[in-house]
Parts: C-alpha cells; structure tokens; sequence
C-alpha cells in the first residue's frame, strides 16, 4: 500500500467513525406520544381489509383502531400492553409483528438456522475445493471426457 | 357469436399445443424426424387461435357486448376505451388469456430463432417443454376458467371493475410487464429441462438462453416497479410496498432470478456451479406458478387478490408436477453435472458471486417463508397469526445492506483471487464515496445508525460501477456502456438510486394530518400548504370532491376523494408535488358532509422517492444495453472458451 493510500483509507476510517456516532446522536428514539401511536399504528394491521395497516386503511374500524390506540397511548400504556390488547380484542392477525413466542417464533428463527448452515456448506465446500487442488485426473474423468467427445 | 369465436380460438390453441407436444414427442421417442418440422405448424396454429381469442375478447369489451359473463362482470358502458383494452387482465379468466397469449408470443419466438436447430434433441425437448405449459393454459382457459362463459339474461350494462383499477394509466401497462417477465421464464425453464433431459450440460445451452431470461428479467423488474409506483400514485397512503403476499409473489421470483444472472457468470467463465444454476432457473420458473396459485386461489388475503376461484388446486397440482420433474432431473443427471473447477479464493469475483447468489438465495427463503408462514401455523395449529412489515424489515435489512456491500466490492475484483495490496488500491474509491455520501446525508439531516449505513453503502455502490463504467468508457468510448458488463453496471446504478429512494423514504419521511377551511395553511416538515377551494360534484353517479392545495414553491395540486355507488369505501386519489429532493404527498383522508367545505387533508414528506423510478428507468437502460451483442466480448469469451479447453487437454 502506497503512503497516499494509507493516508486515504485513515480518511475514510475517520469519516466513517465520526458520521456513524453523529448518526447515533442525532437519532430521535420515538419519544413524543404522537410518535409513539404512529409506530404502533403501523404495526397494527386493518382486521377488515386484506393486509394494510391501520394507518393506511380508510375503514371505519381503522378509524376505531386508531383512536383506541391514540387513547391507551395517553394512559401511558407500554407497547407490548397496546398490542396485546389489540389482539385479544380483535385477534392475533391485527399484529404486523409475529409473536416471539410458540410455534410462531419459529418464522424468527428457522432464516437464522438456514443462514448458520449455509455458512457452513459454503465453507466446506471450500476446504474441498482447497484440498482438491492438484488432484490427479481418474480414469473415470478420462472416460467421460472421452464420451463426451465421441458424442455428435 | 363472439363468444364462440372466442371459444373456437381457444380450443384452436389447445388442439395446436396438444398436437405439437404429441408430435414433438413421438418425435423424439421414436425417432420420426419428419414431426420435427410438423411440429412448427402446429405451433402456428396454437399462435393464430390464441390471437383470435384475445381479438374476440377485446372486440367484446368494446362493443360492450354484456352477454359474455367477463364482460358483464368487469367492465361498464361508460369505461374509457383504454380500461376497456385493459380489462382484458382486469380479472382472472382474462389475465390468465393475456399469459396465454404472451407465451404463445415466446414461444412462437423461440420456435423461430431455433426453426434451423429444430432436429437438435435439446431445442425438442426444450420445445415440448413449453407446449407442455401451454396445453397447461389452454386447459385451464378452455374448462375451469373460460372467459368466454355467457349469460343466458343479458344486463343493460355491465358491473365494471374495481375503480382502484381504473383510474390511472399504469394499470393498463404494469400488468402486462409483469406478466412478460413471468411468462418470460418458461423459455429458460424449458432450455434447463432439455439440457438436463438430454444430458448435455455443457456451457452451450446456456449462452442460447441468456438472452431470454436477461429479457424475462428486465421486464419482471420493470412491471414489479411499475407497480410499485402505481400503488404510490393510486391508493392515497403514500406506500409503494407493504410486503403482501402478492407483492411477494412477484418479488420471488425476481430474487432467484438475479442470482442466476450472476451466477451463470461463473459458470461461463469457470464451468463451475452447475447444479445450482439449473436449480435456480427450475426455481425461478415454479416460484412464478406458485405465485400465480397464491394470488388466485383465494387462500391468501391481499388487496390484489383475484376472486377467489375453482383454479388453486389445478395451479397447485401443476407447482407440485414442476417441483418434482425438476428434483428428479437434477437428482438423475447429478453426476453429470459435476463441475471441473474451483473456486481458489473468496476475494475473488467468483467468490463475491457465491455469496451474492448465498444472500439472494437466503432473502428469497425469508420472504417465502413470510409469507406462507400464516398458513402453515393456521394449518398445524389453528392459531391465526400475520407476518407484515416490522418482520420483513428487521429480517432483510442486513441482507440488503449485505448485498448492497457486496455490490461495491465484487465489480472492483479480478477473477481467480486478488492480492490485499490491489484490494486496497482499488477499493478506495468506492470507499471514499461511501462515507462522503454518509457525510453529505447527515448534514442534510439523516438520522439514524442503519439508514446512515445503508446511504454510505448506496454512494459505494454508485461509485464502483462509476468507476467500471469510466474504464469500459475510457478504453472503448460510449461503446463501453455496450454489452453486458457496462449495461450490468448500469442497472447497479439503478439499484443504488432504489436503495437511496427506499432508504431514505422509509426512514425520513413526515405526515401530518389537518382539518383545513379555504384559506388555512398548514406546515409538515418546512412545506407550506394552502387550502384554496373545494369543488364537489357528480361525475354520472359518482360523488367527487375536488381540493385545490397550493404547495409552496411548487404549485397547486388537486387531491381528490370520490364515492362510487357501486362500492362500499370512498377512494381517495392522491395528488403528488415531486421534485428531485422530496415528494409532497396531498390526500383527502375522508369525503366531507355535502355542503360542507373543510376538507380533512392528510400531507406525506417523503424523500427522494423519484430516485427510485428512475432507477427503475435505469435498470430497463441496463437490461437493452446487455442485450445488445457484443463483438468485443464475444471475441475475448471465445478466445478464453479456446484456451481453456487447450489447458484442459494440457491436464489430461
């Protein structure tokens, strides 16, 4: 690495540090109780109509949903209550979030046990392929280099 | 009479697919040469009745002939003559007509550009594959869902369409575009069975189907966009993408798709991966049936839901048919398949491509599993549970921002391995992009530890494929953005402008929703807007209600809310004041008491959601551009084939 480049990586290294603690500071967590019912709003889903969330429905229950949401968030209730309320009032499909407990947990965690797996075919597939340089031609690849030449 | 004529049509193209399946096959198995050819007329026969079908349901529709039960359904006297051509994929018989149609166009195609090569076992068999499918469709248009059913009472007029999708133009185009992208993918499919069934799984076959799956892509990519975009203009809440099933299902595909067009590289260049580039292309083709059974069976819930019908169980049973031909190809050629090479070190260019294709592989898992999740659980335990946004977005986000890093990385390294020094040579530029467009984003106020990142590593993006297309362009002039490599790196730079526009409207976008008389202004995040007046009136039996917004330094808009009779809640059309920074997004939120003039408007701030069509724009340029042959790369593959083929004969 030439002296330009190291200087330049130190650069980049310090740019990035300092944007990403400035992104950290700046961040507002949702604080104000508007924001907080938003979220929430967000991840609640219309029992009515196919998918959208409460935010975006124009349906009267929506609106229902809404206000409820809006009034338990002025009580001072913690999110998990609101979404918990919301779903024995009206179901456990109303929440966009999938519950982290029971058989549905499992849509959490099989991605994670796919991923680790995966990780780990790809890297013993690697070793193979390592140890498997330089290994000599068999009679079996002559023979099926020798077929596929003869064929038309 | 036309809906005979439809009929007749119809069963025209599944005589014509049947026979030429029959004949290509008997063929094949008993080696009759002559039904080679005999089989090319039949294909035109197939081609000419599905045209007549489709021209007997458009003439339908807009000689508002309501003695045909699709027509009666979905379309109105007063339907502007552009719906009335649209309607033809407004429901579900006439969309599964409009797929017929356009795979009777590809394979029409395909049986043209390969009529010399027609003797070719692997272009029969490839051939029967696809009229295999299309005997599929014609079965289910001329039985489960005929469009051409009549009405034994005929109505004055007819019911019309959801007015979600009739009243903005992309509706017209979206569908079709995402249809050629799905139908597309047949021809590959077809091409990945040939090779397999015939045991020739060389390099040859791939190179003749490159071209299909690059066009199948480009317009899935765009039609998915379009779509995207007409949910943003149409439906009054500002998204462009909820994670539904039916997105989703369009969605999948796209994904194993693009990992095959990466990997198929390296199968090129190295002969490797084999397996997995077949696997992929036999995926991709199911997971666009299995989208097509998810979206019109009815066992999902979705606002694009088609109505519910008879049709899930045969979609499913013809899913299940391509799964399993396709595991027991590929378990039976297994052994041919086994690739000569290797892969010698990850920091390579075919090392990135393994962990795009392990990424894109592993999105593609999550989303799938997403969305069928709820049945699963509702089927074992009948627990009733929905997977939405918060789990799609804390799944993926680091898979995204994986493989936006990756997108950096890959296109600045050389095949076979790269040494640590040039690593750090060439990397710096995009790195030095990277956290400039961090540091630009947070002095214009971006917040955040993620979407701060996700910006940095759009802007690396942005400058490695700036940076391959100043090479291409520096060596070989604007020919350099010619052929795949610069019309690959364009359509990165087109999903760099999508990750900024997703980005940054997901995380930085404001709203505010305001009770306003004419006159009053209201202020969401420094934009001023003003109400000016409301106009309200009927249009036929429509209620509209009309506001003029003024927005300041843009102009004045014109939100609207409309009560159609014919359907239960008021549809809000949205009216939206874009510019290159940020869109100001106006809706009406409910249709004010009659006689009243205070509106109920609700305003979206929302950041560079432009960027995202024109990435969109951008990754269409990208697709032509890759399309294009050429002769510069051409010669440079052949000569690599060559001296390849000399070093194997060197080792043996």
């Amino acid at each position: 690495m030439s002296r330009l480049q190291r200087y330049g990586w130190l650069s980049v290294l310090v740019v990035f540090v300092a944007s990403l603690a400035m992104a950290i500071t700046n961040d507002d967590v949702p604080a104000t109780i508007a924001e907080r019912a938003y979220e929430i709003k967000a991840d609640t889903l219309c029992p009515v109509c196919d998918g959208q969330n409460v935010l975006e429905s124009n349906a009267p229950v929506a609106a229902a949903i809404r206000r409820q949401v809006d009034e338990l968030v002025e009580e001072d209730r913690t999110d998990e209550e609101i979404h918990a309320y919301l779903a024995r009032q009206y179901g456990q499909d109303v929440n966009a979030k999938p519950p982290g407990t029971g058989i549905s947990s499992l849509v959490w965690s099989i991605p994670v046990l796919v991923a680790v797996l995966a990780v780990g075919v790809l890297i013993s597939s690697f070793k193979k392929w390592r140890s498997g340089r330089g290994k000599l031609v068999t009679e079996e690849d002559r023979e099926l280099v020798r077929k596929l030449r003869d064929e038309p | 009479m036309t809906a005979s004529i439809g009929f007749l049509g119809i069963a025209l193209g599944l005589v014509g697919a049947s026979c030429g399946l029959i004949e290509i096959l008997l063929a094949l198995l008993v080696r009759k040469s002559s039904g080679f050819k005999r089989s090319l007329i039949w294909v035109a026969l197939m081609v000419f009745g599905c045209v007549i079908a489709v021209g007997a349901m458009e003439l339908a529709l807009l000689q508002n002939n309501f003695s045909l039960a699709y027509v009666a359904g979905n379309s109105t006297i007063e339907t502007p003559t552009i719906y009335k051509i649209a309607t033809l994929w407004g429901a579900l018989e006439g969309s599964l007509l409009l797929w017929a149609l356009l795979l009777c166009g590809y394979v029409a195609a395909a049986a043209w550009c390969f009529r010399t090569k027609i003797h070719d076992r692997l272009v029969a068999w490839s051939l029967a594959t696809m009229l295999a499918v299309c005997v599929f469709f014609f079965g289910l248009l001329i039985g489960p869902a005929s469009p051409f059913d009549t009405l034994t009472s005929v109505p004055l007029d007819g019911e019309g369409l959801n007015p979600l999708l009739r009243n903005h133009p992309l509706m017209a185009i979206h569908p079709v575009m995402l249809y050629l992208g799905y139908v597309g993918f047949t021809v590959p499919f077809a091409f990945a069975v040939g090779a397999l069934i015939t045991g020739r799984l060389g390099e040859g076959w791939l190179v003749a189907t490159r071209t299909w799956t690059l066009i199948a892509w480009g317009c899935l990519s765009i039609g998915i966009l379009l779509g995207a975009w007409w949910s943003y203009e149409v439906l009054g809440w500002g998204g462009y993408w909820a994670w539904d099933p039916v997105e989703n299902a369009s969605f999948l595909p796209w994904l194993t798709g693009t990992a095959f067009l990466h990997s198929v590289i390296v199968q090129e260049r190295r002969g490797m991966l084999r397996v997995w580039n077949l696997s992929l292309l036999l995926a991709t083709f199911a997971l666009t049936i299995f989208g097509t059974f998810l979206t019109r069976s009815g066992v999902i819930d979705s606002v694009h839901e088609f109505s519910a019908s008879s049709i899930g169980p045969l979609f499913l049973g013809f899913f299940a048919i391509i799964v399993v031909t396709s595991v027991f190809l590929i378990g039976w050629r297994g052994d041919r398949i086994r690739s000569p090479g290797s892969i010698d070190s990850p920091f390579s260019r075919e090392g990135t491509f393994l962990a795009n294709n392990f990424l894109f592989a592993l999105f593609a898992f999550v989303v799938l599993l997403g969305t069928i999740f709820p049945l699963l659980v509702e089927a074992v335990s009948n627990e009733q549970i929905a997977v939405g946004r918060p789990y799609f977005d804390r799944m993926l986000m680091p898979i995204g921002l994986a493989l936006l890093a990756l997108m950096s990385v890959s296109p600045m390294l050389s095949w076979r391995s790269t040494s640590f020094t040039t690593l750090a040579g060439k990397l710096l530029g995009p790195a030095a992009c990277g956290v400039g467009t961090m540091a630009l984003s947070i002095s214009l106020g971006a917040h955040g530890v993620w979407p701060v990142l996700g910006l940095g590593l759009g802007g690396s993006t942005l400058g490695s494929a700036a940076h391959q297309i100043l090479i291409g362009t520096r060596r070989h002039g604007w020919k350099g953005i010619i052929g795949r490599t610069g019309g690959g790196m364009i359509a990165h730079i087109g999903i760099a402008l999508i990750a900024f526009g997703f980005i940054a409207s997901t995380a930085f976008s404001e709203e505010g929703e305001f009770v306003l008389q004419p006159g009053d202004s209201a202020s969401v995040a420094g934009h001023e807007v003003t109400f000016v007046s409301v106009r309200d009136y009927f249009d036929g039996p429509n209620r509209v209600v009309s506001a003029q917004v003024k927005v300041e330094g843009r102009g004045t808009f014109a939100p609207a809310i409309t009560r159609y009779p014919t359907f239960g809640r008021p549809i809000s059309t949205p009216s939206v004041a874009t510019s290159w920074i940020d869109d100001v997004y106006l809706s009406l939120a409910a249709i004010p008491d009659e006689g009243m003039d205070r509106i109920t408007l609700r305003v979206l701030i929302k950041p560079l959601v432009v960027w995202m069509w024109m990435g969109g724009a951008l990754i269409g340029l990208g697709t032509l551009s890759a399309l294009i042959p050429n002769r510069r790369e051409l010669a440079k593959e052949e000569k690599e084939d060559s001296s390849s083929s000399e070093r194997l004969e060197a080792k043996l």
